[in-house]
């Protein structure tokens, strides 16, 4: 209930800035109702909504224990690695440490997840690369690809 | 008959070879996606869409291979409900119930074989229903003004996030979210910069496709890594797959009442696959079971819901197509990749593409063909794929969604938009909040706020312009009609403490 509460407050927050926000755009001529009144117009109800979800939360959340919480870390800190890594490292060697590490994190066994991610990101290169035309840079920034 | 010949235009558009072999790959992937646990339709067609950009495949050909994954996913969800008793989708959920025990008496042969004819009877019937009525529902929808569109918005709102019992106010909240985020980047009329906070890389506002891939695989992803990944019961061994005629010759009038029922459900709005199978498998239960034998193995019981499920997921594209208002989640997706396309559906567009269309239209008609053949003789591929456990499966879907997001503009920043998007999408699950009427506010809000500001230039500022038109009127008491119904539905099942979500 606290965590569902929490949550709907924060939207509430969102939705009375963004509401705000919107009220104090303008144009000076032009158009009849301007920039402004749409944002008005979804932002007040979704506070209305997300205020009675504070006062009514109507069901809580179960989250997930310290350990799934800690994988869940993980495997978002791989996938935002991935994003930055990709242009430096290249497709293949960036693609293999987030195959090999999300493999691992979701709980496959590492030495079996280190091949997947070897056999995989080379084959997704070739399959996108060499067979669909889709060019995807085999090395990257770092190497002078 | 002018219905045939326009049909006949569109198999010239099928039948290339560009669109041939994309309805091949659609069916063979599509069928893969809906018989592996844990990929469903709307994760399947999301991850997809940024590589038919990627590739450059105009409006037609994505559209063909996008309902051929589609069809693909509706045929497949029943292969691992049959054969391991979890669904490979959530429409497939009803399958379990009989599917799996006929599996365990030995018949899991004839279980997949007439599942896979049901699905053929019942997508073959949706699609004969798209050709009847899309039309007649787009040439109905030309009289409709700007009021009239800003009114039928508003009812899909209120209405995509089904009547199952889900609390209205968390549906609503979701499309206003949706509309929220529509509003970020240059205002598409003044030109003023709303919620960019100076960031150039948002004036052209939040790129639809890549929110919804994070939505719906990277938030995927989160949803699995909660649980504690735990190896599958063995699948049931399936030995050749000649099926017996009889078993299947019996099922008939289940797969036609089920065709029939699940159709109904697809057109209208919010219901989708997931009902369609329900209320499917439930009337043939009323209808049939008079031996008490539906739940240990009747093969009506599997023929029902599939035929039901299948005839949902055409009869969705109906008023995706004709009013441009998606049924399902799954077509909302859809709608995604053709707006970004430039191409509005609607009325306007069975006058102006033809060809898109009815190439679709045709090319469904040969992906039935093309799945009956994959799903029967063919079906020992799908048996052995599926076992590729979850730990090896979803590494490789993020990888492939990267790689399709990041093609479309090599923005590093698009790809961490999908992410947070991923984990945005992850806590409204948690908070039981459907994504879907998100990405549904996400994709028409600017359209919805165009059509808002011509109907209020026209009325030069007189907001009863929008309660002038008898069209807009019945549509904001139908909406009112179904909001009352959802919220009582919700009251009643809160006092049960049980609710269940359908969003495929």
């Amino acid at each position: 209930m606290t965590s569902t509460r929490l949550l709907a407050a924060v939207i509430f927050v969102i939705a009375a800035v963004y509401t705000w926000y919107g009220s104090t755009y303008s144009v000076a001529f032009g158009d009849v109702l301007g920039p402004s009144v749409f944002p008005v117009i979804v932002g007040i109800p979704a506070m209305l909504l997300s205020g009675s979800l504070v006062v009514f939360p109507g069901g809580g959340i179960d989250w997930p224990d310290r350990s799934h919480l800690f994988r869940q870390a993980a495997a978002i800190a791989v996938l935002l690695g991935y994003a930055w890594l990709l242009t430096p490292l290249g497709f293949p060697i960036a693609t293999f440490g987030l195959i090999a590490a999300l493999g691992a994190v979701l709980g496959g066994d590492p030495l079996k997840s280190v091949v997947l991610g070897v056999v995989m990101s080379l084959a997704l290169w070739v399959m996108f690369d060499q067979i669909l035309g889709l060019p995807l840079a085999f090395l990257g920034s770092i190497f002078g690809g | 008959m002018e219905t045939l010949s326009l049909l006949a235009s569109g198999f010239t558009v099928a039948l290339t070879p560009l669109n041939l072999s994309l309805l091949f790959a659609g069916c063979f992937v599509g069928t893969l996606i809906g018989a592996m646990p844990g990929l469903g339709p709307v994760n399947g067609v999301a991850i997809l869409i940024p590589l038919t950009f990627a590739f450059g495949l105009d409006a037609t050909s994505s559209l063909i291979l996008l309902s051929a994954v589609y069809f693909g996913t509706m045929y497949g969800g029943r292969i691992s409900s049959i054969l391991l008793n979890i669904p490979g989708d959530e429409p497939a959920v009803m399958t379990t119930l009989d599917g799996y025990p006929m599996a365990q008496k030995g018949q899991a042969v004839d279980a997949l074989a007439l599942s896979g004819v049901a699905s053929f009877v019942g997508a073959t019937i949706a699609v004969i229903g798209l050709s009847l009525f899309a039309p007649l529902l787009a040439r109905a929808a030309i009289h409709f003004g700007p009021a009239d569109y800003f009114a039928l918005y508003i009812m899909a709102f209120a209405t995509i996030g089904g009547v199952a019992g889900v609390d209205p106010r968390k549906t609503l909240l979701s499309a206003l979210i949706g509309l929220m985020i529509a509003t970020v980047g240059l205002d598409p009329i003044s030109g003023v910069p709303r919620y960019t906070g100076g960031n150039f890389h948002i004036y052209d506002g939040i790129e639809p496709i890549v929110a919804l891939v994070g939505l719906f695989a990277i938030s995927e992803i989160l949803m699995l890594l909660e649980k504690h990944i735990k190896d599958r019961v063995g699948a049931i061994r399936v030995d050749g797959w000649m099926p017996s005629l009889s078993t299947i010759l019996s099922t008939k009038w289940a797969m036609v009442r089920g065709s029939l029922i699940g159709f109904i459900a697809g057109v209208l709005p919010g219901a989708g696959a997931s009902l369609g199978s329900v209320m499917s498998y439930s009337i043939e239960k009323q209808a049939s079971d008079k031996d008490g034998t539906f739940g240990q193995g009747d093969p009506r019981g599997v023929a029902a819901p599939e035929a039901g499920n299948n005839a949902a997921s055409g009869g969705a594209l109906i008023p995706m197509l004709s009013l441009g208002v998606p049924g399902s989640g799954t077509t909302a997706v859809m709608l995604a990749m053709l707006i970004s396309l430039n191409v509005q559906p609607g009325p306007l567009l069975f006058e102006r593409q033809p060809d898109l269309v009815w190439g679709l239209v045709a090319s469904l008609y040969m992906a039935n063909v093309t799945l009956l053949i994959l799903n029967i003789p063919l079906i020992g591929i799908f048996t052995r794929l599926m076992a590729v456990p979850t730990w090896a499966l979803m590494p490789i879907v993020a990888a492939v969604s990267f790689v399709g997001v990041f093609s479309i503009s090599n923005s590093v920043f698009d790809l961490e938009v999908m992410i947070a998007f991923g984990v945005i999408g992850y806590i409204l699950r948690k908070m039981d909040i459907s994504l879907v009427p998100l990405v549904l506010g996400l994709l028409l809000g600017g359209d919805m706020e165009r059509n808002l500001r011509r109907a209020m230039s026209i009325s030069d500022g007189d907001w009863s312009i929008l309660l002038q038109s008898w069209i807009s009127i019945t549509l904001y008491v139908l909406t009112l009609a179904f909001l009352a119904l959802s919220v009582w539905l919700a009251m009643r099942s809160n006092k049960r403490g049980k609710s269940r979500r359908f969003e495929a």
